[in-house]
């Protein structure tokens, strides 16, 4: 059964946009200011507030400037990058399960870090070359088990469900060959490797922040660049063709934009899973309609997700260091079940 | 609209297909401008097929398909888009979406690369959204409405597209016979008031006799007759075409021909089966 009148009657309402979008950018400065205020030694306000301007002590100065910040801004940026990659998945492939994660794009960056680390690596165990190559061959890995995807799916013009298979499948090859590293690779690279792996923004520094940021200024326009595309094609496809756009093109530039925005959050950060396909849903669900607005909503609802695992980490388990991934996967996993039993109740 | 050219779409000698299906060898058609053309004809005989080629959505193996003497292969996907607007046969969208934002959808070809929308965008959309009725309906979300308002929406979006030419692809279907009736009048009005050229691929043959100036009957990937609906909704044609037997009448008060099935012919369909 469908719901009725009530809940359709307020989808239109383009008022509520900004008022939403300002409640989303309140929402993730206050998981900020608690997010630098807590950790292995509380901070109260006024302290915070006093060091984040730089007049506070310099201990506080110091734990926040160079600890607790790049630390945020990591968990926010990668949060950033996953939720408007999965995001622009779902619009591509017009799959409400579509996300970085399901399609192997994940574990396909994983394997290209891990294949950069093993040929890269001298006897001792240390990166015989920058580490700064190490997006760029997470991207390589990326775009390579994206392509895969998309041109299987386009070959055989596959239903949504098959792409997701292929997904699948190709995440599995890619895992394996990620597990056969760790078994076999080096012993150092494998435990620092298998803690990135899970998912993880606790030894951010401002560097990768730099970098990362960096990146999202030149990905984060073309999304947008691109929403009115994503727009046509919440049409099925032959509908989206007929009003004049090139769906095979704009799924291949969106697939590799996606698989970019990937790599970039994941040799960062790790695999932080579900991120990249929960907050494109609760964006849907808060901000329906157009595209350009929505993944804004998702890529702040992204960075909040991974700040506040961020946070939860670091409170909950101190001084374990549990992996954010963790925490995004725990809350994820049953939300993604919820909106499967959800979905099935509606269309039966 | 477009009176110096004598055909509108013109399909020449075109094979048609699917990977391991050719469904048209030697495909000849023309489409006349300001006309509604409705093609008829029994399941799996091509109708769909053709139509999308005329919409470049299906690349011809041979042949050339025409619009007003030029090559649509050779046009770009947008401008081609501004020039055919196309509802498909189960079109779908999100069910989220308001009535304004998909007849919105069809603009995307007008509008150029970083701009928002222009007053002609606005000003087609309210268009679109008075002619089809559905003005007080813009702002709710299209999976709270019926099959007959939610295929005005649709109708609504191809309108929008501000194209010369329109095609159908059964817009009747699953709808009762007042919402049929409903839509089929729209679009006969909407083609008479602006000249618009309309290709409707039709199931019912009374719809077809009722709305439509010219009708083009396929069977078995040919083409067994088009013209004048005067000239071809004959009874040995129509029996011919769906291989059953029929009457043809004559009705007064629409001044159309009407078709009266009276059995199956299992003889003719056999033939069919064979060819």
């Amino acid at each position: 059964m469908k719901s009725a009148g009530p809940i359709h009657a307020t989808t239109a309402s383009a008022s509520r946009r900004p008022i939403v979008l300002a409640l989303c950018m309140a929402v993730l400065c206050l998981l900020g200011f608690a997010s630098i205020a807590l950790g292995s030694s509380g901070m109260p306000l006024n302290r915070v507030v006093l060091a984040i301007l730089g007049t506070g002590e310099r201990s506080d100065t110091i734990i926040i400037w160079s600890l607790r910040m790049p630390r945020l801004l990591m968990a926010g940026l990668s949060g950033v990058a996953l939720a408007l990659a999965g995001f622009i998945l779902q619009r591509a492939t017009r799959n409400e399960l579509a996300s970085p994660s399901v399609l192997g794009i994940v574990d396909g960056a994983a394997l290209g870090v891990m294949c950069f680390l093993l040929m890269f690596s001298n006897e001792s165990n240390a990166l015989v070359v920058s580490i700064m190559w190490q997006p760029l061959a997470a991207a390589l890995g990326a775009l390579l088990f994206a392509g895969v995807v998309i041109l299987l799916a386009l070959r055989t013009d596959a239903p949504p469900l098959r792409t997701i298979l292929y997904g699948v499948a190709l995440g599995a090859l890619a895992k394996a060959g990620v597990t056969l590293f760790l078994v076999d690779g080096p012993v150092h690279r494998a435990s620092q490797a298998a803690m990135w792996l899970a998912g993880s923004v606790y030894q951010a520094r401002w560097a990768d922040v730099d970098v990362l940021a960096i990146v999202l200024t030149v990905f984060v326009p073309l999304a947008f660049l691109l929403s009115r595309r994503m727009d046509q094609l919440m049409l099925d496809e032959i509908s989206a063709q007929a009003s004049g756009l090139s769906v095979r093109s704009t799924q291949l530039m969106l697939f590799g934009l996606a698989a970019l925005l990937t790599a970039a959050a994941v040799s960062f950060a790790g695999a932080i899973g579900f991120v990249g396909l929960i907050a494109p849903h609760i964006a849907r669900l808060i901000l329906p309609g157009r595209a350009g607005t929505q993944m804004l909503a998702a890529a702040l609802v992204g960075a909040a997700m991974v700040m506040a695992a961020d946070m939860m980490v670091r409170t909950l388990f101190a001084p374990l260091e549990v992996p954010a991934g963790a925490v995004t996967a725990v809350i994820g996993a049953p939300y993604f079940l919820f909106i499967l039993i959800r979905a099935g109740r509606i269309h039966a | 609209m477009h009176s110096d050219h004598r055909n509108e779409i013109e399909l020449r000698s075109v094979a048609l297909g699917y990977p391991g299906k050719r469904v048209f060898r030697d495909l000849n058609l023309s489409i006349r401008p300001g006309r509604l053309t409705a093609f008829c004809g029994p399941n799996g005989c091509g109708k769909s097929t053709a139509l999308r080629a005329m919409r470049a959505l299906l690349p011809a193996d041979a042949g050339s398909v025409l619009l007003r003497d030029r090559p649509i292969a050779d046009l770009p996907v947008k401008t081609l888009a501004r020039e055919i607007a196309m509802l498909t046969q189960s079109p779908t969208a999100p069910e989220e979406l308001t009535v304004e934002q998909l007849v919105r959808l069809g603009r995307y070809a007008h509008r150029r690369a970083f701009t928002s929308n222009t007053d002609s965008d606005r000003r087609a959309v309210t268009n679109a959204l008075r002619e089809t009725n559905l003005t007080d309906m813009a702002n709710r979300s299209i999976g709270s409405l019926s099959g007959g308002q939610l295929q005005r929406v649709w109708i609504a979006m191809v309108l929008a597209q501000a194209s010369p030419v329109i095609l159908l692809d059964e817009p009747t279907n699953h709808l009762d016979i007042a919402h049929a009736l409903e839509v089929l009048a729209l679009v006969r009005r909407l083609g008479a008031q602006e000249g618009k050229t309309v290709v409707v691929v039709l199931h019912d043959l009374n719809l077809a006799a009722r709305f439509a100036d010219d009708i083009v009957f396929f069977r078995g990937g040919e083409v067994a007759g088009s013209g004048p609906v005067e000239e071809v909704f004959r009874q040995d044609l129509i029996e011919d075409v769906f291989g059953i037997e029929c009457i043809v009448r004559h009705e007064e008060v629409s001044q159309r021909p009407f078709c009266v099935p009276i059995a199956a012919c299992p003889g003719r369909r056999d033939r069919l089966v064979q060819d």
